[in-house]
């Protein structure tokens, strides 16, 4: 039976908030600093990037230092929300063995959480803008839309890589060494314009880097990107999200025999 | 009026046998494992049956299967009210979170609304002789205080029809008891309820039919004396054999 993504978990809709919750809690259990680590981690990854990077470029570009923070913090979004999801199936398996339950609900919960903790992070974000003192351009308040097309991005994938790990574990280190490779060939410290022929190919079949690439044009340039980049990456990223949920339906049936 | 109905279902496992060493694969195969035969009962509205059998034969995965976790691969199961499986007592729990939060997620997990559920929490906690331990992360939780805690809990479920597998084997002989004694009462209110024991004096005492189960099969479903007799032919046989 087919059936649209999301529908079927409204009417438990009360316990997905309720997972979410409670995956935030535990997201960064028996660590001091706890939800703390939610804007340190990028911070840190932020710094460490930023000293390296000024002091090897010969020219840095004009506001460097938020170019990067755009890339990295969207990124940061990405890598943790897709690395949480994959285990979401799997590490629930007791729930699943004992409950009826819709195994949709787990990767649509850890989805939800990320996005709850992004707005930690879009804090975070926002906070170090000040802190350069940077005043972002009006095109600034088309940004929930890259947020947007991000989560849709990350659920997409979630569906798709928490299915598979159920199948073939493999998949996780596999998928650590994917991300890896998504930070070089995102224009995180790079500019798209100024890049090789090989990157510039590699971005626009990266769904992470049009994403960054538009938040860069509303934050940085100042400029709305064309609504052919709006509809390329809306596409891209709404196409991940239907596959992923297609190939969670056709491999779901017999997780509870593999898992 | 039938609260179940299960008609010629059957259900098989593949079971993946393979080894690896250093990625290779050193044997493989998928062997089919009929895990229910074709099988076919109904249960009536307030009654209580009881499922018996060895280690094995199909008693869990029945209560899955008619309770939706499993999917049948063939057949059919008509259930008629809101179903709570009771199956493996306390899973879900989160030792990182205290008793509380995990009250109100197992009791939500069980299908009771979240304001409900922490209106009832002092009582559940009082029930389990916990109420001193209520902030207490599970973590510092003994097992049997973890199987109060849960048993505490399912007691707040108001289903029609309850699905619940070896919940008289949980905990000490005190709590024991009083899982029974709470048992009978749900028996007493009228509700329909399937479940699965090794405990066969209590089996006779609460069962209006018990159903024999070996090997994915019923082997024979009736009065629980005659069953019970059956089964316990049954052990002798297999242990002759061994």
């Amino acid at each position: 039976m087919t059936s649209f993504p999301l529908i079927n978990l409204w009417a438990q809709r009360a316990l997905v908030i309720q997972f979410a919750i409670i995956n935030i809690k535990t997201r960064y259990k028996g660590t001091y600093l706890g939800l703390l680590w939610t804007a340190l981690e990028p911070t840190f990854t932020f710094l460490l990037l930023y000293i390296v990077f000024t002091s090897i470029r010969i020219r840095p570009g004009e506001n460097f230092a938020i170019y990067l923070l755009t890339g990295i913090i969207l990124y940061h979004i990405f890598s943790r929300g897709t690395l949480s999801g994959l285990s979401s199936l799997q590490s629930n398996k007791g729930i699943l063995q004992s409950f009826h339950i819709k195994k949709e609900f787990f990767p649509i919960t850890v989805s939800l959480a990320t996005t709850i903790l992004m707005t930690v992070q879009i804090g975070v974000f926002f906070t170090l803008m000040f802190f350069f003192q940077y005043t972002p351009p009006i095109t600034i308040i088309a940004y929930p839309l890259v947020l947007l097309l991000l989560i849709i991005l990350i659920t997409g994938l979630t569906y798709i890589l928490s299915i598979t790990y159920v199948y073939f574990k493999d998949i996780q280190p596999i998928w650590g060494v994917i991300i890896h490779a998504f930070f070089f060939v995102s224009p995180i410290f790079w500019y798209v314009k100024d890049s090789h022929e090989i990157l510039q190919m590699l971005f626009v079949i990266n769904p992470i880097g049009q994403i960054i690439e538009i938040a860069h044009s509303l934050v940085i340039y100042g400029i709305i990107p064309p609504i052919q980049d709006w509809i390329y990456t809306s596409v891209f990223v709404i196409a991940i999200f239907f596959v992923g949920y297609f190939i969670f339906q056709k491999f779901e049936k017999r997780v509870l025999e593999e898992i | 009026m039938d609260s179940i109905i299960v008609e010629n279902v059957s259900k098989t496992f593949r079971v993946k046998q393979q080894s690896r060493f250093l990625g290779k694969v050193q044997s493989s195969g998928i062997k089919i494992v009929n895990a229910l035969n074709n099988i076919n009962f109904n249960v009536k509205s307030g009654e209580m049956i009881g499922i018996i059998g060895m280690n094995g034969s199909g008693k869990t995965t029945l209560l899955r299967t008619i309770s939706g976790i499993y999917q049948q691969d063939s057949g059919k199961i008509i259930t008629n009210g809101m179903i709570a499986p009771i199956l493996q007592l306390g899973t879900g729990f989160i030792d990182e979170l205290d008793a509380y939060e995990n009250i109100v997620m197992y009791g939500m997990l069980l299908g009771i609304k979240k304001d409900i559920i922490k209106s009832k929490i002092p009582e559940i906690a009082e029930f389990g002789d916990l109420t001193e331990f209520l902030h207490m992360k599970l973590k510092n939780y003994s097992s049997g205080m973890r199987s109060r805690l849960a048993f505490s809990t399912v007691l707040q479920v108001d289903p029609d029809i309850m699905l619940v597998d070896e919940i008289l084997a949980v905990g000490d002989q005190v709590f024991r008891e009083r899982s029974y004694e709470a048992f009978k009462s749900f028996k007493n209110q009228g509700k329909t309820i399937l479940y699965t024991t090794h405990n066969l004096e209590k089996l006779s005492e609460l069962s209006d039919r018990v159903i024999l189960m070996d090997k994915g099969s019923i082997v024979s479903i009736g009065k629980p004396e005659a069953v019970i007799e059956e089964y316990r032919k049954m052990i002798i046989k297999r242990k002759r054999k061994n």
